[in-house]
C-alpha cells in the first residue's frame, strides 16, 4: 500500500472517529461547543476530502488546533489511551502533509507505526511479567471491582476463573506476537483482524468504543509500514 | 499543568495498559437544598444493571454518558494523585449537573454538597472500600 493511499484511508477512518467523538461532546456540553463544533466540521471535511490530498494540510491543521484545545480543556486526554492514540495519529498525519515525500514522511509515519506496534507489544509485556495476569487474577479483579465493566451484570464474569485465565493468555499472546505479524501480509491481515476483534470486545465489555475506531483508523499505515520497511516493496 | 507536560505524553506515549489492577475510585456525594447535609452518601455513576444487544451495538457508535463516566474516573484518579482545582471542578460540575437534572430545574435550585472518593479494592476474596478523599463543603452558587 502506497503512502498516499494509506494516509487517505487513515484520514477517512480518523475523520469518522473524530466525528463520532465530537457529536458525543456536543451533547449537552455547551461549554465545549467552541472546540467540538469546529472539530465536527473539520472531521466531516476530512472524510469528504479523503481522496483529495490538497485539502489535508488545512483540515488536519485545524484538527490539530482543536486537539490542543482539548488537551488544555481537559488537562490531558479526555478518554485516556484512545485520545493519546488519536492525537498522535492526527499529529503524525498532519506533519506528514507538510513534509516532502520520501525520507521525511517515512520518518514521521514510521515513528507513528512503531508506536502502534509498541501499543500492543508493551501492553502485552507489562501483563506477562505480572503474575496476576498470568493466573487470571487481574482480569477477575477488573470484573470484580474496577470501574470499567459497562454494566453490573458483567461483574458475574468474575466467577468464571478458567475462562478469565484463558482470555488473559489470549490477550497477552496476541499483543506480544503482534510485531511478528509484520513478516507477511497474510499474517498482518490476520493479526489486525484479531486486534480489531479485541478492541471490539473491549468496546462491549468496558464501553471503550473510542479505542476501537481510533486503532482501526491507524491500521492502513501498518500495511504501508510493512511494505516500506519490512517486505521491502 | 504546563502545555509541554500535556503534550509530551501524546508525542511519546506510555502503552502500559492495565499493567496492574489498582484500587478503583468511586465518586460519592451528598447534597441538600438546605444547610444541613444528609448522612447518606450517593454514588455518582450511570452504570446500568444490564444492556441489551441493541444497546451494546449502539454504544459502539454512541456512548457519551459512559465516556464521560470514564473521564470522571480519570478526574478522581488525578485528584488522588495530585489534587488540582481542575479535577475538583470537573467532578463538582458533574454532581451539579446530576442534581439539577434530578430536581428538574436547570438553574434555580441552590445546593449545598460535598463529595468523597472511595477506593474499592479486593482484600483476599472480599471487596474493601476506603475513603481516600473528602472535599470541603460546597455550594452551587459558588461553583
Amino acid at each position: 500500500m502506497g503512502i498516499e493511499h494509506a494516509m487517505s484511508l487513515s484520514c477517512l477512518l480518523m475523520g469518522f472517529a473524530f466525528m463520532l467523538q465530537s457529536l458525543e461532546h456536543l451533547r449537552g456540553q455547551a461549554r465545549c461547543a467552541i472546540v467540538f463544533f469546529p472539530r465536527l466540521l473539520l472531521s466531516i471535511g476530512l472524510m469528504l476530502a479523503w481522496q483529495q490530498p490538497q485539502w489535508w494540510s488545512y483540515l488536519l491543521s485545524g484538527l490539530v488546533i482543536t486537539s490542543l484545545a482539548m488537551l488544555w480543556r481537559y488537562q490531558g486526554p479526555y478518554n485516556g489511551g484512545s485520545d493519546r492514540m488519536g492525537h498522535l495519529l492526527l499529529f503524525s498525519l498532519c506533519l506528514a502533509t507538510f513534509l516532502p515525500a520520501g525520507k521525511w514522511q517515512d520518518l514521521v509515519l514510521g515513528y507513528f507505526s512503531i508506536q502502534l506496534i509498541l501499543s500492543y507489544f508493551i501492553a502485552g509485556w507489562v501483563k506477562l511479567v505480572n503474575a496476576q495476569w498470568r493466573n487470571g487474577q487481574a482480569l477477575q479483579d477488573v470484573f470484580m471491582f474496577s470501574a470499567y465493566p459497562a454494566n453490573e451484570s458483567l461483574r458475574s464474569w468474575q466467577f468464571s476463573m478458567q475462562l478469565l485465565r484463558l482470555a488473559s493468555w489470549m490477550v497477552m499472546l496476541l499483543e506480544l506476537a503482534f510485531p511478528l505479524a509484520l513478516l507477511s501480509q497474510q499474517l498482518l491481515m490476520l493479526a489486525l483482524s484479531l486486534t480489531a476483534l479485541f478492541h471490539l470486545s473491549n468496546a462491549c465489555f468496558f464501553g471503550f468504543n473510542r479505542f476501537f475506531w481510533i486503532w482501526v483508523s491507524s491500521y492502513p499505515l501498518m500495511f504501508w509500514f510493512q511494505e516500506r520497511f519490512i517486505l521491502g516493496s | 499543568m504546563s502545555f509541554l507536560k500535556l503534550l509530551l505524553p501524546v508525542v511519546v506515549p506510555s502503552w502500559r495498559f492495565f499493567d496492574f489492577i489498582s484500587a478503583s475510585p468511586r465518586v460519592e456525594f451528598r447534597a441538600s437544598t438546605g444547610d444541613q447535609l444528609p448522612d447518606e452518601w450517593r454514588l455518582l455513576s450511570c452504570r446500568p444493571e444490564r444492556l441489551s444487544w441493541v444497546q451494546y451495538l449502539r454504544a459502539l457508535i454512541w456512548n457519551p454518558r459512559w465516556n464521560d463516566e470514564l473521564f470522571l474516573v480519570s478526574c478522581a484518579e488525578r485528584l488522588l494523585d495530585k489534587p488540582t482545582p481542575h479535577s475538583e471542578a470537573e467532578i463538582s460540575t458533574r454532581i451539579l449537573r446530576y442534581l439539577h437534572s434530578e430536581s428538574g430545574d436547570q438553574q434555580g435550585d441552590h445546593f449545598h454538597y460535598q463529595f468523597r472518593i472511595m477506593l474499592v479494592s479486593r482484600v483476599d476474596k472480599a471487596i474493601h472500600q476506603q475513603q481516600a478523599y473528602l472535599s470541603p463543603m460546597k455550594s452551587s452558587s459558588a461553583s
